[in-house]
């Protein structure tokens, strides 16, 4: 039977809520002495805001219970919980590519133990032993910024080995290495759960937590979904466990849909994606998930000319094309919103009409440069028409128009061209439920008009509600693609997660 | 100190040191009284008080911080040693206590405003350049101090020299005294920056910000220590230049912060903050220090001179910038790893 004395870290009852949204409700999470546990769950189920309040940075909300080596803390500061044994090693590492990789080690015990003056020596000394320890080697003298970003994160292990950590919490390390340096990675990773840490590794990556992980604990929207151990554990329990989310979002009817306006076929570009062939049809939503730095980016922004593909073809209506730069995609009729951009592509205390015409605005010059009003005039109503802005007053401060309109504007920015097929990334991350199925309709009702859309999302949920056809990108390539109709969560995240190899070899 | 860690012919200082050496050369066939001990000695004289400013900017601009604000506050210093040994008393250990108090008093003002505020430093500075200069102005009249206003006293402090050099005239002249403040400073900064936890907040904030703070520094403390310390040295800088000069011009150093920044940056030290050295800084004033004296013994008409000057200031930010152009995009290569070739 087990104790609270087996637990390094018990944590019970935890949430959080910030302005609006409840990002954590009741998680519970005990990590056992010399355990690697990974902490899993889709992108937004609220990993990282867990990783905060581990690490001091956020307080949970009343009635929280978290406990280190069995002794209860309250109101963990960030100084504390280094003290206690707690070490995060952020995805950015924390590291200063200016200093060397001794002073990198060593300066933030300095500053813990509120020295005054620096000792090389022991500076050095200290980063020699620690580096030791993890059993690399890597000149102490170097300056940090030099190093490759897997050196740079043993770097960042061996700091938080100098602070005696009992628990070393790593978000999604696994992300910028590559196979062997994963390997690399694991095998420090098990040194050092023989030295007695213990590790809290978040990924999502399954084929690297079946070959890591001890036990696991699955987090879905911010809710505790339960802890397994690795015997316990399969591919399918946890694709189940992770995703699943409720949809809010209407689902709208799929179509099959008209004639081919855009075929690519065998595009690859190195180290973005490879052999990528597929078809996009008038007047339907086309999308792209996979996980984040699974190349979806990259191949838009190739089909759009800002990433040019290194072998492969693209037809547009059947006829072959180039596409060096976004004034040749512009003049094939593509139109590409990047990420963010539907939030943040507006001037707030301008009007309605210039905001319409920021992205067009050469178009509605003279030789001189002088905004023509005429054409101006026209094209502001045809928007306003087209996407059913209200209030319809083309000079209607933006700032005084509601969410969703304000949503119509920039996206009527966007279709000033008149694009036969629009690319949106992304176009839904941060923004709250109302205002998403906004953007759902608006995109359905341009799919409607016969414009193409690919819709890149990573939001599962997001994609079943509106594409017709789905591509899953897995490493840089498609690795299915299905029927929006028929499609569920946990194939389309066991698509984009799994590969072919996994479990067989484990 | 670690002799061992410490390459110099694999520093970004050595390329400084050996431009500087290829400039002496150059000057040296054209005008071989370059080389003559007194020329050395009058360089050394006239660049000290730029040696002590640059190595206040230098911890500054190591910050990501900057101090457009230094020439206002060296002309307010001197007006205020100057009226100070005018008027109240001629005894050298005051004189140097109002001169650093009020070099602080300023310095500290632009550290508090910029921590404080978080509006970026060349904002914040100009600001307080164009109210320290009218202030100073409203309140002294722009009325220059003048030698026989000047104690006696402190005037031959100002003479004294160390050891004999003849001059090209006959003469004898020999190591200023000034030139002792200008070492003190570069000793107080190294070890500054080399063995204080705040040196290393310096770098590390210049480094990365948002590390820095993760790892526990006290950020605001860091840029008002900074701002306060660069004052002092100015300040001292200030009653160096009084004694050089032995009379105070309220005017005399419209556009100086130009010619200190400039040293800091040619002497290898990045304008985005994070890495520099002591060392890297003086071989920068020294730099300037040659190009001023040189291209005057060269005969270039001083319009040239400024010309010249300017370029390669440019020259050098620039390749500093490229450089850490580079090395981001080295690293920004989208990480898609495609080891499943052979299978699908």
């Amino acid at each position: 039977m087990t104790n609270d004395n087996d637990f390094i870290l018990k944590i019970d009852r935890v949430s959080k809520t910030f302005p609006g949204v409840k990002a954590l409700d009741d998680i519970h999470l005990e990590v056992r002495r010399q355990e690697i546990h990974a902490l899993v769950g889709e992108n937004g189920a609220g990993k990282s805001t867990l990783i905060k309040i581990l690490s001091g940075v956020y307080q949970p909300d009343e009635g929280a219970y978290l406990a280190i080596d069995g002794v209860e803390l309250k109101n963990l500061s960030p100084i504390e919980a280094v003290r206690r044994g707690i070490s995060v090693i952020y995805q950015d590492f924390s590291l200063f590519p200016n200093l060397s990789v001794a002073e990198n080690i060593a300066l933030s015990l300095d500053i813990e133990k509120g020295r005054r003056l620096v000792n090389w020596k022991r500076t050095r000394a200290r980063a020699v032993d620690t580096l030791d320890r993890l059993g690399v080697s890597i000149d102490p003298d170097q300056e940090l910024g030099g190093l490759s970003v897997a050196r740079q994160q043993l770097v960042a292990i061996a700091r938080a080995l100098t602070y005696d950590a009992r628990l070393i919490v790593m978000d999604e390390p696994t992300s910028a290495l590559s196979r062997s340096e994963v390997e690399l990675l694991f095998r420090i990773m098990r040194s050092l759960k023989d030295e007695g840490i213990s590790i809290l590794f978040v990924s999502h990556k399954l084929d690297e937590l079946f070959a890591i992980a001890d036990r696991f604990t699955v987090i879905r929207d911010g809710r505790y979904m339960g802890s397994y151990p690795k015997e316990e554990m399969d591919n399918e329990r946890l694709i189940s466990l992770m995703v699943g989310r409720k949809i809010e979002y209407t689902i709208y009817p799929k179509r099959k849909c008209g004639e081919p306006i855009l075929e690519v076929r065998h595009l690859s570009k190195q180290g973005n994606f490879v052999d990528v062939s597929f078809v996009l049809n008038r007047g339907e939503v086309l999308g792209i998930t996979g996980l984040v730095g699974a190349g979806r980016t990259e191949l838009v922004q190739a089909i759009y000319g800002m990433n040019t593909p290194d072998s492969g073809r693209i037809l547009i209506d059947g006829k072959p094309v180039r596409i060096r730069s976004s004034t040749d995609s512009v003049r094939y009729g593509i139109g590409y919103v990047p990420e963010n951009r539907l939030r943040e592509g507006l001037v707030l205390q301008q009007s309605t009409a210039n905001n319409v015409i920021l992205v067009t605005l050469d178009k509605l010059t003279n030789r001189l440069g002088a905004v023509v009003a005429d054409r101006k005039d026209s094209l502001v109503e045809r928007s306003i028409n087209m996407l059913a802005i209200r209030p319809s007053d083309p000079e209607m401060i933006v700032s005084k128009l509601s969410g969703g309109n304000q949503q119509r504007v920039v996206l009527a920015k966007w279709l000033v061209g008149s694009p036969k097929i629009l690319i949106v990334d992304e176009p839904t991350n941060g923004i709250d439920v109302g205002a998403k199925a906004e953007i759902h309709k608006l995109l359905r009702d341009l799919a409607e008009s016969g414009i193409a859309i690919i819709l890149v999302s990573s939001e599962l949920p997001e994609i079943l509600a509106i594409a017709d056809r789905i591509l899953v990108m897995r490493r840089g390539r498609v690795a299915a693609e299905l029927d929006g109709s028929t499609a569920t969560q946990e194939e389309l995240m066991s698509k984009a997660i799994l590969s072919e190899q996994t479990g067989a070899s484990r | 100190m670690q002799t061992k860690g410490f390459r110099f012919w694999r520093a970004k200082e050595f390329v400084i040191f050996v431009v500087l050496v290829i400039i002496c050369a150059i000057v040296t066939i054209v005008n071989p009284v370059f080389i003559h001990p007194s020329n050395l000695m009058d360089i050394l004289l006239t660049n000290t008080v730029l040696g002590m400013m640059a190595l206040g900017m230098l911890v500054v601009i190591l910050t990501g911080g900057i101090d457009v604000s230094v020439g206002a506050i060296i002309a307010t210093v001197t007006m205020i040693v100057g009226n100070f040994l005018a008027h109240v008393s001629g005894n050298l250990l005051l004189a140097f206590l109002v001169g650093a108090g009020s070099g602080a008093a300023l310095g500290l003002m632009n550290g508090l405003l910029i921590a404080k505020l978080k509006i970026h430093a060349i904002v914040v500075t100009l600001g307080t350049m164009s109210i320290i200069y009218g202030v100073m102005f409203l309140l002294t009249g722009g009325e220059w101090v003048t030698q026989e206003h000047i104690p006696e006293g402190f005037k031959s402090f100002g003479r004294i020299v160390f050891g004999h050099v003849k001059t090209t005239s006959g003469g004898t002249t020999g190591l200023p005294v000034q030139f002792l403040f200008l070492v003190a400073a570069v000793m107080v900064t190294w070890a500054l920056l080399r063995y204080t936890m705040f040196g290393r907040g310096v770098y590390a904030l210049g480094g990365n910000r948002i590390s820095a703070e993760r790892a526990g520094f006290r950020i605001d403390r860091i840029i008002v220590l900074v701002y306060l310390f660069e004052g002092i040295l100015i300040g001292f800088a200030g009653v160096v230049h009084t004694s050089i000069m032995r009379q105070v011009d309220p005017n005399a150093f419209n556009g100086f912060e130009l010619q200190v920044i400039a040293a800091v940056v040619l002497g290898g030290t990045s304008i985005l903050g994070g890495t520099g050295s002591v060392l890297g800084a003086i071989l920068g004033v020294a730099l300037i220090a040659v190009l001023n004296n040189g291209l005057i013994l060269m005969r270039v008409s001083s319009y040239w001179q400024q010309i010249v000057i300017g370029l390669v200031i440019v020259a050098a930010v620039s390749t500093d910038i490229v450089q850490k152009q580079r090395a981001e995009a080295r690293k920004t290569r989208v990480d898609v790893e495609i080891t499943e070739g052979a299978r699908s």
